[in-house]
C-alpha cells in the first residue's frame, strides 16, 4: 500500500512538477534502465548516479523503475536471447574476447546473456520512450493537468509526508 | 530559461550513500565472501561446501578460510574433505578484471571421509541433470548403471525355470519345412517316373518276345523287331537311370533335412537352458559377481570428478558459455571469452597440503601433499594440473593434462593401514570385514579411452555370517561359509578397459576358485537334473512334430527307390530275356 501511494504520488508529483517535460521523460528513461537491467551491477550504479546528479525527474526515474521492473522479469527470455546471440557472434567475438580482458569492464557482467541483452534492449528502447514520454507529458499538462491540480483527491495524496521526501530531489 | 544539467545539492547525499556503501561493505564482506564461497562451491561440486569463517584481507590480498567443510556428492553423510585453516594469497590486480589468481594456498589439517549429520549431497538431491555438476552426476550414474551383474542366484539353492514357449523352438518349423519338402519331392518324382512312359516300351517289349518265341531264324522282320525293342529297352533304362540319380540326390537332401531337425533340437536345448537361471559356476564369473557393484564405486567417482575437471577445464581458447549466477531474475549463461597471453579466469598457482589419516587414534599420521597448476583455462597456463600427496603409508598422483584437444586425466594412489568398513557381499550370506587393508587405485582417461583398476589387499579379514537372506542357513550358506570363513587374506582386483561409454570390466579375488569349487560340487547335480527336464520338456513339444515327419520322409524315400528299382528290374529282365532268344535264334550269328 505505501508502495503504491508512493507511486502514485510520484507520478502526479512528477507530472505537476515545475520540471520540463524533457527532464521528466528522461527521468522514466534511466528509471527504465533500473527496471529493465538486473539491478544489482555496475551499470546501474552509474545509473542511479546519473539518476541523482543529473537535472532530471527522480519521481520519474522510480516511476520508470516501478513500472519496467515487472516487464524486465517478463522480457527475460528475450533478453536472454538477445544476449546470447551477440556474445556468441563471431563478428563480435574480438570485441568481447577485448573487452572481457579489460580491467575493470568484466565487473559489469557485461559478459552475461541477460545482462547484455536488457541492457542492449534499454539502450534501443530508451530513444523511443524518451519521445514518446515527453509528448505525453506535454499532452496531460495541456489537457487534464489543471483539472487534476485543482481536484480534492490530488491535494489529499500530495498532503502525504511522503511526498515531502520527493521534494528534496524535485528538479 | 536555461536548465542546470547537473543537481549539485545530490552530491552531499550521494556521497553519504557511498560512504555508507563502504561501511557496509567493510562490515558484511567477510559474510558476503564467505556465502558466495559457498554458494559457488556448493554450485560447482554438486555437495554442500561450508566455511564457518572466512576473512578477507585486501590490503595484504590473503584470504583465510578455517572450518571448511565439503560433503560428499555421492554418500549422504560423509564428508569429502574438512580443512581446519587454508590460507590464501590472493594477486589483488587481476581481481579488477574479474580474475581469481591465486599464487599460494597453504592448508592444514585435512580429513577425508568424516562422517557428518545432514546429508550433504546437492546434485544427487535437487534433480539429475540440474547445472554442470547434477548433470556429470546424471551421466556417470548412468554409466556405472550398465555394469548390473547379476547376483549369484543359485546361492539360494533353488533353480527357476522360465516357461518354454513352443513358438520359440527352432525344431518344429524346421519339421514342418521338412515334411512340405518331402511331399514336394514325393509328387516330382511321381510326376518325372511318369513322364518316361516305360508302360507302352515294356508291353511292346513284352509282345516282340512272345513273337520271338514262336519265330524261326528265318523270320527277319521278327528279328529286327526284336533288336529295335531291345534299342527302345536299352534307351528307358538310360532314363530311369537318369530318374534314379535324382532321387539319390533329393533323397540325400531329406536326410539332411533330417540331420538339420537332429541340430536344430540341439539349438533348442540350449535355448532351454538359457531360460534355466543358473549360477555361472566359473571362478571369473562368480568373482564379478561378488565384488563387481562394490569395485564400480570407486571408478563411478573418480570418473565423476575428472569429467567435472574437463567440464570446468576444458583445452582450447573458444568462448565458453556456463550457466549464470543465480538471482531473482533470470540466470542466463555467462560466456567468458579467454585470450591468448592472457591471465586465466582462474588460476592457483601452488597449494600446499597437510593432512591427517587416523586422526581419532593415539599416534596420527601426517602426510603432506602439493598442487599446482589449477585452472579454467589450461591452455593459457600452458601446462598441466598436478597432485602429489606422500606420507608413512600413502603415494598418490593425479595429473589432468588439458593442454590439447585431446584430455589426459590420470590419477594413481595407494593407501595402506585404512580400516575399509565391513560390507555384506552381495548374493552369498556373507558379511565382510576387511580391517587394514591397502587399496590402489590406477586411473587414467586419455579423450574417450578409459584404462582403471582398482585393488583391495588385506591379509587380516574376518568373516561374520550373516543371519538375513532366505537361504543362510540352507546347506548353500553352510557350504559358502565353509569355503571362505577359513581364508583369513582378501585379494580383490577390478579392471576397467576400453571405450568410455562401454568399458570391459574384469574382477577376480582369491575367493572366487573356493567359492565357485563348492557351488560346482553341491549345485552340479542339481544342474544337471534341470537341464535333462529342460531337454525333456523340449523333446515332448518337439516329438509330436518330427516323428511324423521323419516317418513321412523315409516312407518317400523307400517308395520311390522301391519304383526305381522294380521299374529297372523289369527293364533288365526284358531285355536279359529278348538279347537270349535272339542269340539262340541266330546261333551266334551277327545280322547286318
Amino acid at each position: 500500500m505505501f508502495t503504491l501511494i508512493k507511486l502514485i504520488q510520484s507520478l502526479f508529483g512528477a507530472l505537476h512538477s515545475e520540471g520540463t517535460p524533457g527532464q521528466l521523460a528522461a527521468g522514466i528513461v534511466l528509471g527504465s534502465f533500473l527496471g529493465l537491467t538486473p539491478l544489482i551491477n555496475l551499470h546501474n550504479a552509474v545509473i542511479f548516479a546519473a539518476l541523482v546528479l543529473l537535472n532530471v525527474s527522480f519521481a520519474g526515474g522510480l516511476l520508470g523503475w516501478a513500472v519496467f521492473l515487472p516487464f524486465g522479469f517478463l522480457l527475460d527470455p528475450l533478453f536472454d536471447w538477445i544476449g546470447h546471440s551477440l556474445l556468441l557472434a563471431p563478428s563480435l567475438r574480438g570485441l568481447w574476447t577485448s573487452l572481457y580482458n579489460t580491467p575493470v569492464v568484466p565487473l559489469t557482467n557485461f559478459n552475461n546473456t541477460v545482462v547484455l541483452g536488457s541492457l542492449v534492449f534499454a539502450l534501443l528502447f530508451a530513444v523511443p520512450l524518451f519521445f514518446a514520454t515527453r509528448l505525453a507529458v506535454i499532452r496531460y499538462r495541456a489537457t487534464i493537468g489543471e483539472r487534476v491540480r485543482q481536484s480534492k483527491w490530488y491535494r489529499a495524496v500530495m498532503a502525504s509526508k511522503v511526498y515531502n521526501v520527493y521534494k528534496m530531489f524535485q528538479p | 530559461m536555461s536548465v542546470k544539467v547537473f543537481r549539485w545539492r545530490a552530491v552531499g547525499p550521494l556521497l553519504v550513500l557511498f560512504v555508507i556503501g563502504c561501511l557496509l561493505w567493510w562490515l558484511f564482506a567477510d559474510t558476503i565472501a564467505r556465502r558466495e564461497s559457498q554458494k559457488v562451491g556448493t554450485q560447482m561440486l554438486g555437495a554442500k561446501v561450508e566455511i564457518q569463517y572466512l576473512h578477507l584481507d585486501l590490503a595484504k590480498g590473503d584470504v583465510t578460510i578455517r572450518g571448511l567443510t565439503i560433503g560428499s556428492p555421492h554418500e549422504p553423510f560423509k564428508n569429502l574433505l574438512q580443512a581446519d585453516e587454508l590460507v590464501a594469497d590472493l594477486d589483488m590486480l587481476p581481481l579488477t578484471e574479474k580474475k581469481i589468481v591465486i599464487d599460494r594456498i597453504v592448508a592444514n589439517g585435512l580429513r577425508f571421509g568424516t562422517p557428518r549429520q545432514t546429508d550433504g549431497r546437492v546434485a544427487a538431491k535437487s534433480g539429475e541433470g540440474v547445472g554442470i555438476a547434477g548433470r556429470v552426476l546424471a551421466e556417470t550414474r548412468e554409466w556405472a548403471s550398465q555394469f548390473q551383474v547379476p547376483a549369484l542366484q543359485l546361492a539360494t539353492g533353488k533353480i527357476s525355470i522360465d516357461s518354454l514357449d513352443p513358438r520359440r523352438l527352432s525344431t518344429i518349423p524346421a519339421a514342418a519345412a521338412l515334411g512340405a519338402r518331402a511331399d514336394s519331392s514325393q509328387r516330382a518324382w511321381k510326376t518325372a517316373f511318369d513322364t518316361l512312359r516305360l508302360g507302352p516300351t515294356l508291353d511292346s517289349a513284352s509282345a516282340t518276345l512272345e513273337k520271338l518265341r514262336r519265330a524261326r531264324a528265318t523270320d527277319l522282320s521278327t528279328l529286327n523287331e526284336a533288336r529295335q525293342a531291345v534299342d527302345r529297352l536299352k534307351r528307358a533304362r538310360g532314363r530311369i537311370t537318369t530318374l534314379e540319380r535324382g532321387v539319390k540326390t533329393g533323397v540325400a537332401d531329406l536326410q539332411a533335412g533330417l540331420a538339420g531337425l537332429d541340430s536344430a533340437r540341439r539349438r533348442d536345448y540350449a535355448f532351454a537352458r538359457s531360460l534355466l537361471k543358473l549360477p555361472s559356476l566359473d571362478a571369473p564369473a562368480v568373482g564379478a559377481a561378488l565384488f563387481a557393484p562394490g569395485a564400480i564405486k570407486p571408478f563411478e567417482q573418480v570418473l565423476y570428478y575428472a569429467q567435472l575437471a574437463r567440464r570446468y577445464m576444458p583445452p582450447g581458447l573458444l568462448p565458453r558459455a556456463t550457466t549464470g549466477p543465480s538471482r531473482v531474475r533470470r540466470a542466463g549463461e555467462d560466456v567468458r571469452f579467454p585470450k591468448e597471453r592472457a591471465l586465466p579466469g582462474f588460476l592457483l598457482r601452488s597449494a600446499e597440503v597437510s593432512f591427517l589419516l587416523h586422526p581419532t587414534s593415539a599416534q596420527p599420521q601426517r602426510y603432506a601433499g602439493r598442487l599446482t597448476g589449477l585452472t579454467s583455462d589450461p591452455a593459457l597456463y600452458g601446462r598441466p594440473t598436478a597432485f602429489a600427496a606422500t606420507g608413512p603409508q600413502l603415494v598418490a598422483g593425479a595429473m589432468l593434462n588439458h593442454l590439447r584437444g585431446t584430455p589426459v586425466d590420470t590419477a594413481g594412489a595407494t593407501v595402506g593401514g585404512i580400516t575399509l568398513p565391513a560390507f555384506q557381499v552381495p548374493g552369498v550370506p556373507l558379511r565382510l570385514d576387511p580391517g587394514a587393508a591397502t587399496t590402489q587405485l590406477g586411473f587414467n582417461l586419455n579423450g574417450d579411452t578409459i584404462r582403471a583398476r582398482f585393488a583391495i589387499r588385506s591379509s587380516n579379514v574376518r568373516w561374520t555370517r550373516d543371519s538375513g537372506g532366505g537361504f543362510a542357513h540352507s546347506t548353500i550358506g553352510d557350504l559358502i561359509w565353509r569355503a571362505v570363513s577359513g581364508i583369513p587374506n582378501l585379494d580383490v582386483e577390478a579392471r576397467l578397459s576400453g571405450a568410455l561409454q562401454h568399458p570391459d570390466l574384469a574382477v577376480r579375488s582369491n575367493l572366487d576358485q573356493a567359492i565357485a569349487a563348492r557351488l560346482r560340487a553341491v549345485l552340479g547335480e542339481q544342474v544337471a537334473a534341470a537341464e535333462k527336464q529342460m531337454r525333456d520338456r523340449v523333446d515332448a513339444l518337439v516329438n509330436d512334430k518330427v516323428g511324423p515327419v521323419r516317418a513321412r520322409v523315409n516312407e518317400v524315400q523307400t517308395q520311390a527307390q522301391a519304383q526305381v528299382a522294380q521299374q529297372r528290374a523289369r527293364i533288365d529282365e526284358l531285355q536279359k530275356s529278348l538279347e537270349q532268344r535272339l542269340r539262340r535264334l541266330l546261333g551266334g550269328v551277327r545280322l547286318p
